[in-house]
């Protein structure tokens, strides 16, 4: 579904990422773990349109974006979810959630797309009125995600969606990440370490200094000593 | 003394509301944009101008009903091509926010000076848009303002609805509260940039066209407007829509009683003061959020 090929991008004059190769499937759950500040964020704002300096290829259903601007690829079909939310502050949850429905492709699906996602956080549907602002960050990131699903979007790139969070909302992440990919989505998530989000994995990279430094399996990132101990706290 | 009283707060309340309509734009632009934009008092006089051209030197047909329907879509177009030609590219650049304000900054001098190489420069007088006064209880009112009080009311009511239900309007808040997030639910921020950038130019163009009337089109008449509209929007808080309808109205009433009780001389000391004096107290002005 998502294929990328020698993907260097940069950040002024930081050269953040190094020649990155992945794919994720159809279907799939991908994670991306590394330690912070080695790139993870810009990955996922690269293939979402939101670093402008870039090259190398991005293909998504066969398609190279990596020239499209940001507005076109939400419209395709991708979305980001960003670690520090980025939501509207002086507006309410449904306004919050209405906007994540502005692309074209997701404004035909906004009703039940607002449904299923009232559904999946019955919390939101309590607080539509609420603003975002004076939102608990718990309630904030799952408007986040929510907003997310508002794009209709078949590919969810989501930035380190548990930082921060308490256990027991870390778990209610994991589950609802598993949830939505049951639904049908396709997820690429990057995380430092949370072994909830890890076991959902169907294939994990590895990233540091802006380069793949691991591509495998759950069982072969177990098997691999350096791995056990850095990322799955083991 | 009382039926003065009245009349000041009369004449406090028309300036205010046009005030309000133009010092709304120029917040508007700010809120989305957080860059100064310098030419904002040259859209004010290319308003004035163009409907002397249209009524005084064309003399066309339907009067002011005529400058309203075509001053609209031309400043509309005036100020999205004028930020996709010459500030969009800008944004692609580190820092663009100055560069930007240097550029408005050139593009007000060199608007000013067209103008006078263009239409010369002595004043031109608009004529009234009604003529008459009307008279409730002791009061007698001028028809003209009544009509510019309702205009730039009107103005403001539809900007206001335009904000709040259309999907451009929600697209522009979002920009304004979250660039990043809007980007992350696929706002095209160029459009929404321009698109601000030209509804600011119809308010403080139709500014233009409402207040000439009373002070003559004057090519020099940009810089104190400019300034006026600045002075309205950091007493307001930068940025704030709802600060600046408060700030206008209040600087609208505080000119008129400091003309009429001190002379006009005095008004720009006073407002500066009042300027001053709340910066001093409130560095974010009246509404401002940082």
């Amino acid at each position: 579904m998502l294929s990328i090929e020698n993907l260097n991008a940069y950040y002024g004059q930081a050269h953040v990422l190094k020649d990155v190769s992945m794919t994720v499937n159809k279907g799939e759950v991908v994670v991306m773990l590394g330690p912070n500040g080695h790139g993870k964020s810009t990955l996922l704002k690269s293939i979402c349109g939101m670093v402008d300096s870039k090259r190398g290829k991005i293909a998504y259903k066969d398609q190279d974006i990596i020239k499209f601007p940001s507005d076109k690829i939400v419209n395709l079909g991708i979305t980001y979810i960003a670690e520090n939310r980025e939501l509207f502050p002086y507006m309410s949850t449904l306004e919050n959630l209405k906007l994540g429905a502005y692309s074209k492709n997701a404004r035909k699906h906004e009703k039940e797309n607002l449904e299923k996602v009232f559904s999946l956080f019955p919390r939101l549907a309590e607080r539509r009125k609420q603003y975002a602002s004076t939102m608990s960050g718990g309630e904030a990131k799952m408007l986040a995600i929510a907003r997310g699903l508002m794009s209709n979007a078949d590919f969810l790139a989501i930035d380190e969606p548990a930082l921060g969070l308490q256990p027991n909302l870390r778990t209610e992440v994991a589950r609802i990440i598993n949830e939505i990919n049951k639904q049908g989505k396709t997820i690429l998530v990057v995380e430092q370490n949370i072994p909830q989000i890890t076991d959902l994995a169907d294939k994990l990279y590895v990233l540091e200094e802006g380069h793949i430094t691991f591509e495998g399996s759950k069982d072969d990132a177990l098997s691999n000593d350096n791995l056990k101990e850095i990322f799955l706290g083991m | 003394m009382f039926i003065e009283i009245i009349d000041i707060i009369i004449s406090g309340l028309l300036n205010g509301s046009v005030y309000a309509l133009m010092a709304i734009g120029l917040a508007l632009v700010y809120g989305v944009t957080k860059a100064f934009n310098f030419a904002y008092g040259s859209f004010y006089t290319m308003g004035g101008y163009f409907a002397w051209t249209l009524l005084v030197s064309v003399g066309i047909k339907g009067g002011y009903y005529t400058v309203f329907l075509t001053a609209i879509p031309f400043l509309f177009v005036v100020g999205f091509f004028l930020e996709k030609i010459l500030i969009s590219p800008l944004r692609k650049r580190s820092d663009w926010q100055m560069k930007a304000m240097m550029l408005t900054l050139g593009l007000s001098l060199f608007l000013d000076i067209g103008y006078i190489a263009i239409f010369g420069p002595r004043l031109k007088s608009l004529p009234d848009i009604v003529e008459g006064t009307i008279d409730i209880g002791p009061f007698a009112f001028m028809n003209q303002d009544i009509v510019i009080f309702i205009l730039s009311i009107t103005g403001l009511l539809c900007f206001a609805w335009v904000l709040n239900n259309t999907r451009i309007g929600m697209a522009v808040q979002a920009v304004a509260q979250n660039p990043m997030g809007a980007q992350i639910v696929g706002i095209p921020k160029d459009r929404v940039f321009a698109a601000t950038f030209a509804i600011s130019t119809i308010m403080v163009g139709i500014g233009g066209i409402l207040l000439s009337q009373k002070n003559f089109v004057n090519p020099q008449a940009s810089t104190g407007i400019m300034i006026k509209a600045w002075v309205i929007t950091a007493f307001g808080g930068m940025g704030s829509i709802k600060g600046s309808l408060y700030a206008a109205l209040i600087i609208g009433m505080l000119e008129a009683f400091v003309g009429y009780y001190l002379g006009m001389i005095h008004i720009e000391v006073a407002v500066l003061t009042l300027l001053l004096i709340t910066l001093a107290f409130r560095p974010q002005g009246l509404m401002g959020k940082e």
